[in-house]
């Protein structure tokens, strides 16, 4: 870890003393410029997590409820081995999907220019860490030991209680790593976001507007990694968009470790 | 058992290895890319012994993986820089094995709408974003989807040079970045209100070119304009071949500029050098 992280530092350390921490809120990214303003990509990043997360988490706590509090136990195994295998399919073909079933649909429905946009990308993400999502929930609740929720029915809860009062809290632990993993995830995809994303290096405007072609850093450096001379500054900046992702996703799987530990 | 079939199995990809003698990758722009490998097919045949694989990436793509030494052939619709020429000189030899346009086109619908031909000046303030809608051109009352490509992409350098002046010039009109000829040409195939750039090759009936006005004149994004030098947005298709390749490699590339392979360049719809 710590050499991959050094490797990162010592690629991109021509970047950083040349332009210094501030490139982070720049908003400019024309390489043949000089410019190599990274918040363009760092909004887009923020904003397709952000929309996966609020997509999969709720349907993904919902699935892992259902299948294992509702469904039959004989149908978990099914449930399970569907999202597992959902959760390997490669992230290409999502991208595909997405190209040719999602982009088009969003297009009409929301009368847009293009449906290259954040929200596609969002889209995408949310599926593909719907799985992971689901089947981390749904191994928390499944610990929750079963004198539990027999105290919890004797004491007359009826289910909404339950769930609610019981096994919700008791599973947190669990769904918050999903949460955290499944961000992890959403983080580091290019494949699939590159695809659908539209790859215009520009700050949303306004910059709640999702609806438009915008840039991630893992799509940055899918696309422009090919070009960029060995040893040059546009590869340089392209480390740093890495190096940022990097420690991004350290801070995320370090956040889920101790949550782990302590709670 | 285990060893000998260990054995066995080394001695295969020994063989597999000794068999297909040599292998040429040829990297580069997508614009060149039809020609290469239809062209690696036909060589193919009667060299046998000759692998070549060809992929794309970009112009951009095909000139750094020469200077880096990661691939025997690269593949540029434009010229090189200067800063990448101070690497290449000397050590590799610039190739132009055919010409073509770039088509500056619209999704059928605008087309069809009575956007026929477009000035450069007009085409510039579409893609500098003072032309928005497809109205002020007379066209229907719709947004421009105005489609840019990567930095790196040769389409991109030659129509940016032509069109706006310099081959980094900013677009700020852009409301997407696509990549390879594929690529764009599906954008602007779903698109009803599209405008890109593209080889003349790649238009068909979803994806049409426009006529480009010069000096009053509406020409044609066509071969004969090309080669008769009125269309403005004309360039040479180059391939690079670094002097230490092999006598392989060398022999292929005259293949290109043969008679067969000009029959290819044809085929393909772009003009032969020879």
């Amino acid at each position: 870890m710590l050499i991959l992280l050094w490797f990162l530092w010592d690629a991109s350390s021509a970047y950083w003393y040349e332009f210094g921490i501030s490139q982070l809120w720049a908003a400019e990214w024309y390489p043949y410029e000089s410019l190599y303003g990274l918040l363009p990509a760092i909004i887009g990043t923020v904003w397709a997590m952000l929309i996966a997360m609020l997509i999969a988490v709720p349907c993904g706590l919902a699935a892992a409820i259902v299948s294992s509090e509702i469904l039959p136990v004989s149908w978990q195994g099914w449930i399970r081995l569907g999202m597992e295998m959902l959760a390997g399919i490669p992230s290409v073909v999502y991208g595909l999907i997405g190209l040719w079933v999602l982009l088009p649909w969003l297009q009409y429905t929301l009368d847009l220019l293009t449906g290259h946009n954040l929200l596609a990308a969002g889209m995408i993400l949310s599926l593909m860490i719907l799985p992971t999502m689901m089947v981390m929930s749904q191994d928390a609740l499944r610990l929750i030991p079963i004198e539990q929720r027999e105290a919890a029915m004797n004491m007359g809860m009826n289910w909404n209680q339950r769930l609610m009062r019981v096994l919700l809290p008791q599973a947190w632990t669990g769904i918050r790593s999903g949460i955290l993993l499944g961000l992890g995830r959403a983080l580091g995809e290019t494949m699939a976001v590159m695809l659908v994303v539209g790859s215009l290096d520009r700050v949303p405007d306004p910059i709640y507007n999702i609806l438009e072609p915008a840039q991630t850093l893992t799509s940055r450096i899918g696309r422009e990694m090919g070009e960029a001379a060995f040893g040059s500054m546009h590869f340089s900046a392209l480390m740093a968009c890495g190096l940022v992702l990097a420690v991004t996703a350290i801070c995320l799987s370090l956040l889920a470790q101790q949550k782990r530990s302590f709670v | 058992m285990i060893k000998r079939s260990l054995i066995l199995i080394a001695a295969m990809c020994v063989g597999i290895s000794a068999q297909a003698s040599e292998r040429i990758s040829a990297v580069g722009s997508t614009t060149v890319l039809p020609v290469m490998s239809q062209a690696a097919e036909a060589y193919h045949q009667t060299h046998p012994d000759l692998m070549i694989t060809v992929s794309g990436g970009g112009s951009g793509v095909g000139i750094a993986s020469i200077i880096q030494g990661t691939a025997q052939l690269g593949m540029a619709s434009r010229n090189t820089s200067s800063q990448e020429q101070s690497k290449l000189d000397g050590k590799v030899d610039n190739i132009v094995i055919a010409s073509d346009a770039v088509a500056v086109v619209v999704s059928k619908a605008v087309y069809e709408s009575g956007i026929h031909q477009l000035s450069l000046k007009q085409i510039a303030d579409i893609y500098h974003g003072k032309i928005k809608n497809w109205k002020e051109l007379g066209g229907l009352d719709k947004r421009i989807l105005v489609i840019d490509k990567e930095a790196s992409r040769g389409t991109r350098h030659v129509f940016a040079k032509a069109v706006l002046g310099s081959s980094h010039a900013r677009a700020e009109g852009a409301s997407i970045i696509s990549g390879s000829n594929n690529e764009e040409q599906m954008i602007v195939s779903r698109s009803e209100n599209a405008i890109g750039m593209l080889s003349n090759a790649w238009l068909n009936d979803k994806v049409r070119g426009v006529d480009v006005v010069v000096d009053g004149k509406a020409i044609a994004p066509t071969i004969e304009h090309v080669r008769d030098g009125s269309y403005p947005i004309a360039r040479g298709l180059h391939v690079l071949l670094p002097h230490r390749a092999t006598a392989a490699t060398k022999d292929f590339v005259q293949f290109l500029l043969s008679q067969e392979g000009q029959a290819i360049v044809k085929h393909v719809g772009y003009l032969p050098v020879r």
